[in-house]
């Protein structure tokens, strides 16, 4: 009915290794997400949201199982073709070296650009345009380091946007968002699903956003996953306990 | 390239051309008159000219290794002498000597050099792995500056030993060589020095891209579409040749590939790598042409050792630099 899955993960046991030994977070992992669809990660602390990610994006391949995009197994697909795929914001901290909030931005136009990574008048338009969506651009000539936890948020997210992906994957994007940011953000990753057809995966523990303007829900706990509708999460008994009694 | 930038590498390139100049009129005891050069001199031609290549092929070297090391490692105080990587080169070439003098490998010049300079590349690749293997246990810059600190320790400890037992003529060789020289270097040394480090600089061209996006780390990176580990080795492998190479020939030379990365982002304020790595070649050989002539001409009868001037201008540019910028 929706035609090919953008990622579909099939009996898949997702982890990472530790001093040679296999520790695996999420197990029997079978999943299809479409484009066009904003989809939620809810799960409490440490629970494989992140692994999960991580593994979407072929940053870490999975321990069992297969991991397809558009159909194509991710293994099979080039580093730099993966690249204009799956974009991914990360909760990790980058600065130093004289990066400033645009350098950041403009590192995500690298899979277009040639072996010298030369902004053509092309790319510039496409940095501006994601600095310009994720309200940076009286920040953009600002160290990172100096940024504020929100702003250096938004430059992660605007870094993704100008990789130009249809998949786009968020881990926690909203921690340090001001109020009126997170529904911004959410907005924006709505209007991106449904306006460019790109598939949007996001974690988060703002679950009243996530029932907002989720189309999805997939919900993580005890190293099972399973996807259900928005209206489903009212019933749902895992939702509800990773609501804490508060939803 | 913007206007200012290139009126800063117009004032590099100046500074570059003024220093290669002085490190030939006054590099050495008697100071040199243009009229001096067009004859066939043997002190300018035989003694001043090697030594001022030298001084700019080890300053391109050193600096460029440097800014590769502190890419590598997203340490921006990270340096081939500071990680111990200088030392693991020192220690493979005075193995590589005692082994060598009891081969007699030495009789023919080129496999004698080429000997000391594979010996020295491994040293550096060896300590450089052995401290990237350290690096991902430890989150700490410091605490990796301190690791490093550590292993020169142990190179040196092994190399004293080694002193210990040699002859007196090895033993004079050793030390005057670990006190780093740049007029060790004979015209025939150049053949072999100027043509490989040349080509590592070269090549480092075609990493543009994978230098710019390290300065993300390795998830980013490799996001972006850079295969980082693939990267990363070959950039280890650069880096440990053009320091190991440098040492071969001039001994373990102190802070210049510590200090002109981090001078050049004073000066140049880019994340753009291309840019940086233009300006450190240029800086570092200045720097160390500078050095040279310092060295010579301070005290008039004897040449100072070159490591003394580099330690008096790089440490506490590096002190400096850590109290003034905090983000480099």
């Amino acid at each position: 009915m929706k035609g090919e899955a953008m990622i579909s993960i099939k009996n898949a046991r997702l982890g990472y290794k530790k001093s040679g030994a296999e520790i695996s977070v999420l197990k029997n992992i079978g999943l299809d997400f479409y484009a066009g669809d904003v989809i939620g990660i809810v799960g409490l602390n440490g629970v494989g949201k992140s692994t999960l990610l991580k593994t979407l994006c072929g940053l870490l391949p999975p321990l069992d199982g297969e991991v397809r995009i558009e159909g194509e197994l991710m293994t099979q697909i080039a580093l730099s073709e993966l690249a204009k795929k799956v974009a991914i914001v990360l909760t990790e901290k980058i600065g130093g070296f004289n990066l400033t909030t645009f350098d950041v931005v403009a590192a995500g136009q690298m899979p277009y650009t040639n072996s010298f990574n030369r902004l053509e008048k092309k790319h510039k338009e496409i940095i501006k345009a994601a600095i310009e969506v994720c309200g940076l651009k009286e920040h953009q000539f600002k160290l990172i380091n100096e940024l504020s936890d929100g702003l250096f948020q938004k430059t992660i997210i605007a870094k993704a946007l100008a990789q130009q992906t249809p998949i786009l994957l968020l881990d926690e994007p909203s921690a340090f968002l001001d109020y009126a940011s997170k529904h911004d953000l959410f907005l924006l990753l709505k209007k991106l699903a449904i306006k460019e057809n790109k598939c949007v995966l996001v974690s988060s523990h703002d679950l009243d956003l996530l029932l907002k303007y989720c189309s999805k829900l997939l919900v993580i706990e005890e190293k099972l996953a399973h996807l259900i509708s928005v209206d489903e999460a009212k019933t749902d008994a895992a939702f509800l306990r990773i609501g804490g009694g508060f939803i | 390239m913007n206007s200012k930038t290139a009126i800063k590498f117009s004032v590099l390139l100046l500074l570059f051309v003024l220093s290669c100049a002085l490190s030939l009129l006054f590099g050495g005891s008697e100071t040199m008159h243009l009229s001096d050069i067009t004859s066939q001199d043997f002190i300018f031609w035989q003694i001043r000219f090697p030594k001022t290549i030298t001084a700019i092929i080890a300053g391109s070297a050193l600096a460029a290794a440097g800014l590769i090391l502190q890419i590598i490692f997203r340490n921006p105080l990270a340096g081939p002498y500071v990680l111990g990587i200088s030392s693991g080169a020192s220690l493979m070439v005075a193995l590589s000597i005692l082994a060598g003098n009891s081969f007699h490998v030495f009789s023919d010049f080129f496999i004698g050099k080429s000997f000391i300079v594979v010996s020295a590349i491994s040293g550096s690749f060896l300590v450089t792995l052995l401290i990237l293997l350290i690096s991902k246990k430890v989150n700490s810059n410091v605490i990796l500056l301190l690791i490093g600190l550590m292993f020169s320790q142990i190179c040196g400890a092994i190399q004293t030993a080694l002193e210990y037992f040699s002859d007196p003529n090895s033993l004079k060789s050793f030390v005057i060589w670990g006190m780093g020289s740049l007029a060790n270097t004979t015209n025939k040394d150049l053949l072999l020095f100027v043509p490989l480090a040349v080509l590592c600089l070269a090549s480092l061209l075609f990493f543009i891209k994978p230098i710019n996006a390290l300065l993300l780390g390795q998830n980013y990176a490799q996001n972006i579409g850079i295969n980082f580990k693939q990267s990363r080795f070959y950039l280890i492998l650069i880096s440990s040749v053009l320091t190991g190479l440098t040492t071969a020939f001039c001994g373990p030379i102190a802070f210049v590939g510590i200090a002109v990365p981090i001078l050049s982002r004073m000066i140049f304020k880019t994340s753009k790598q291309q840019i940086h790595l233009l300006s450190t070649v240029l800086l570092g050989s200045t720097i160390l042409l500078f050095a040279d002539a310092l060295c010579n001409s301070l005290l008039l009868q004897v040449s100072l050792p070159i490591n003394m001037i580099t330690t008096f201008i790089g440490a506490p540019l590096v002190i400096y630099l850590m109290f003034k910028n905090k983000h480099w």
